[in-house]
């Protein structure tokens, strides 16, 4: 069975980049367009979701709060959570880290990286 | 699949001629840098699609043309006639073979064969020292020992700790232990928790930095434990794994300490053994090994960037800016005429700007490393000239800047160097005698903090003595006797025009021009210098930066309709007050959270008409290091993204601005300089005191 990974990003090409890095390499992918959708998506999802890729700064709710949302609730206390960042969020990521999420990524990256790193909290 | 496949073999079609018609051009001429860049491009992608539809016989083939065109792209080769032929009748031979890529044809096998051989020649033949030195790395095996314990709390990160142990066996072979605490076993244990620790024997060709990559999300948090301890394969050594317990859980791990005393028995000749096999071993199997091992090297180091003129660039940064002005405008009409569809629009028009502005912006970024390199020549030089023996070292050198302003920071760089080497670094003889190394240190380290990046200079030589500059400063009428002046600000008093301590003009620096100089070439790119020293310890020099010189995150104020913007940087905090409690005040000081603080009222100081103002005003307290001043205006509108452009050259010299901006509705809005506008008011504040 494919592992379910769901994309939370405001930014349309960032979803389907990553989206079809992930669905080559086998994987289903789920979208979510900010924090508040994106736990909209996982909760529909129940508890197949292995992996949530979030973007941090996002209309609506940011991916910190979709962070600190996702590790309130009990079915989702251990699924990896990787944050997407660049180069100059250094706080933010220790702030994510607080919040619970797994790692990060900093953009830009290729899909090489993006698959490894993928395998590397997921297996 | 199959359209794909046809998608991928136009592609190929394209690339060919993209490389032949390059290829062309460079018979004629060879140094034309865009064009080795161009055929290298091609070639790369070409390598990259093969790979991807299967035809690893095609990429690989084009890798190695593509090798060779990397170093003559580095300039380590020359772009001979001979490339040129090979590289035309490898193109031939691609076209015929990139249909067929398994080459059942065996007369075209056996050309491709000789032509592979043909280039792989080429490329030892020009090659020096590098490739090999390269792949022998590569073969070379490291036994590692690990020890990793998890916080116990890692579950809760989402972290799996099993995956990274299996990330680690995958870098090489190994043994594994696992460690079980009691936690694990107990009654009360929590199974959220983890209690588990593991340590290895890894054996590797890699060398520390993958193993550390492994554990990157957990380092902080888990205990990690990383060290080499044999340059050889333990694991193949009998001597060795005979001393290891069994691979189960019921073993319990061998300790580092225990580890070493085994290893410390092993005879050297075992060890001498281990190492020639190995080298032995590799030779024979090389072919299919080795270029495995060339190719994923390559694959990671090849160069995916490409080069731009930076003309390009600065074009490309003015154009961003400019997009940014006309989308303002845009923005203000839609505001203004309540069209839900032109919003819609304005807004996305907005966040693509800013995208397209972030993108160029880091495009404009290059890291500090290329200025850092060139002082080592410099300090290596001018220390043997002054018979001072001198070590230079580097940190941050990957924090990246505008490209401008690493341009003009050479000089003031330079200048402070030598002011080190000079004044600061004693003598061998000196050092010598004070106990000091024999070899002094200069270092120069960059890092980021906040909206900035500091640059520091620091060298051990013997310090500035602040009493020193305090009489010479006195003697020159800089200041005067009764004036109470903190250390800071008596450093400070270096960058004064006309003020040098050195006792005899050197050629290297000492003149009396300069440190003022440093200063100014430094304001210029808005940007500030301090300095720290302690006598006889030494001195570091710090310089903060903006990160970039375009564009400025700021606030938008205004005094009547005149606007202006303020860095957000240096602001602290905004108030609201009433006018009158600036006007019963003489010193131009206000209160503000029980701390008198200079002020400084825009409509005063630009002349703004001063008939009706309004009741209630803003304050913008700004912020310099320790220096605080407040800035009196009318309201405040909001934050702005304001693109800097150069004010005139009559007003250069003023004290206030370092740029205006182009507002939403085509108005002009001058920029403030927080640090020019302290500057300024605290020398006003001394004179007057």
């Amino acid at each position: 069975m494919k592992k379910n990974i769901l994309i939370v990003d405001d930014s349309e090409s960032i979803r389907e980049l990553v989206g079809n890095s992930l669905e080559n390499a086998g994987y289903h992918v789920l979208k979510g367009i900010n924090g508040k959708d994106g736990i909209e998506v996982l909760k529909s999802f129940e508890d197949t979701v292995s992996l949530i890729i979030t973007d941090l700064f996002m209309p609506e709710m940011d991916g910190i709060d979709l962070i600190k949302e996702v590790r309130k609730d009990s079915t989702y206390k251990f699924v990896p959570i990787l944050m997407l960042t660049t180069e100059s969020q250094a706080e933010k990521k220790l702030e994510g880290k607080k919040a619970g999420a797994t790692g990060w990524m900093v953009k830009p990256f290729e899909e090489g990286k993006l698959l490894r790193i993928v395998k590397k909290v997921i297996g | 699949m199959e359209n794909l496949h046809s998608v991928y073999l136009e592609e190929a079609e394209d690339l060919f001629s993209k490389i032949e018609e390059s290829l062309l051009l460079l018979e004629k001429s060879p140094d034309d840098s865009s064009l080795i860049a161009e055929v290298f491009r091609s070639m790369h992608t070409l390598k990259g699609s093969s790979s991807m539809y299967g035809s690893n016989k095609v990429a690989d083939f084009v890798h190695n043309l593509e090798t060779i065109y990397d170093r003559v792209r580095g300039h380590e080769i020359d772009l001979t006639q001979p490339i040129i032929d090979a590289t035309f009748k490898s193109l031939d031979h691609l076209k015929k073979i990139v249909q067929s890529p398994d080459i059942p044809d065996p007369i075209d096998a056996k050309y491709h064969e000789k032509l592979t051989a043909d280039i792989i020649g080429l490329l030892d033949e020009y090659s020096s020292g590098a490739t090999p030195a390269r792949r022998e790395a590569g073969s070379i095996k490291n036994t590692y020992h690990i020890s990793f314990s998890p916080n116990k709390n890692i579950f809760s990160n989402g972290t799996n700790p099993l995956l990274l142990v299996d990330e680690l066996r995958d870098l090489g072979s190994s043994r594994v232990y696992t460690n079980i605490n009691k936690g694990l076993i107990s009654k009360n244990a929590d199974p959220k928790e983890c209690h588990t620790s593991w340590s290895l024997i890894l054996v590797t060709e890699e060398d520390e930095n993958p193993i550390k990559d492994v554990f990157i999300f957990v380092e902080e948090t888990s205990k990690i434990l990383i060290e080499k301890i044999a340059d050889v394969d333990l694991l193949i050594l009998p001597e060795f794994t005979s001393k290891l317990p069994p691979n189960d859980l019921n073993s319990k791990a061998p300790t580092l300490k225990e580890i070493k005393k085994w290893i410390s028995a092993i005879p050297q000749d075992a060890i001498d053994r281990v190492a020639d096999q190995l080298i032995v071993s590799d030779d024979l199997e090389d072919g299919e090994k080795d270029e495995k091992l060339q190719r994923s090297h390559s694959q990671e180091e090849a160069i995916t960037s490409i080069r731009v003129s930076s003309d390009k660039l600065d074009e490309l940064m003015n154009q961003v800016s400019e997009l940014v002005t006309t989308q303002a405008g845009l923005s203000l009409y839609a505001e203004n005429n309540f069209d839900p569809v032109l919003n819609a629009i304005a807004d996305n028009v907005e966040k693509l700007s800013r995208q397209l502005r972030d993108i160029a912006f880091e495009m404009t970024l290059i890291q500090i490393s290329n200025l850092f390199r060139r002082f080592n020549r410099v300090t290596r030089d001018i220390s043997t000239q002054l018979g001072k023996s001198v070590k230079f070292l580097t940190e941050g050198g990957e924090t990246e800047l505008d490209k401008k302003i690493i341009d003009s920071l050479a000089d003031p760089l330079m200048h402070l160097i030598r002011n080190s080497l000079d004044h600061g670094i004693e003598s061998r003889e000196e050092r010598i005698k004070l106990g000091k190394p024999e070899k002094g240190t200069i270092k120069l380290s960059s890092y980021y903090s906040g909206a900035k990046v500091y640059i520091q200079i620091e060298d051990d030589g013997r310090g500035i003595d602040a009493q020193k500059i305090r009489e010479k400063a006195i003697s020159n009428r800089l200041i005067s006797k009764d004036d109470d002046l903190s250390e800071r600000e008596i450093y400070d008093l270096i960058f004064m025009p006309g003020f040098s301590l050195a006792k005899s003009v050197t050629d290297i620096s000492g003149r009396g021009v300069g440190m003022d100089v440093v200063k100014k070439n430094i304001l210029d790119i808005r940007g500030d210098i301090s300095v720290e020293s302690k006598i006889g310890e030494g001195t570091k020099i710090i310089l903060g930066l903006p990160l970039t010189l375009s564009v400025i995150d700021g606030l938008l104020v205004k005094v009547e309709s005149t606007s202006f913007v303020v860095p957000l940087v240096d602001i602290k905090k905004c108030f609201e007050i009433k006018r009158e409690e600036l006007s019963n005040d003489f010193n131009e000081l206000i209160t503000l959270e029980d701390n008198k603080i200079p002020y400084l009222d825009l409509r005063k100081e630009f002349l703004i008409k001063d008939e009706n103002p309004p009741e209630k005003a803003s304050i913008i307290l700004l912020e310099n290091e320790e220096n605080k001043i407040a800035v009196c205006v009318d309201s405040i509108v909001g934050e702005y993204q304001a693109v800097l452009k150069p004010v005139g050259k009559y007003y250069r010299n003023q004290e206030f601005v370092s740029g205006a901006t182009i507002l939403g509705d085509g108005s002009i809005a001058l920029v403030l300089d927080a640090y020019k506008i302290i500057a300024r008011k605290i020398v006003k504040q001394k004179k007057s005191a």
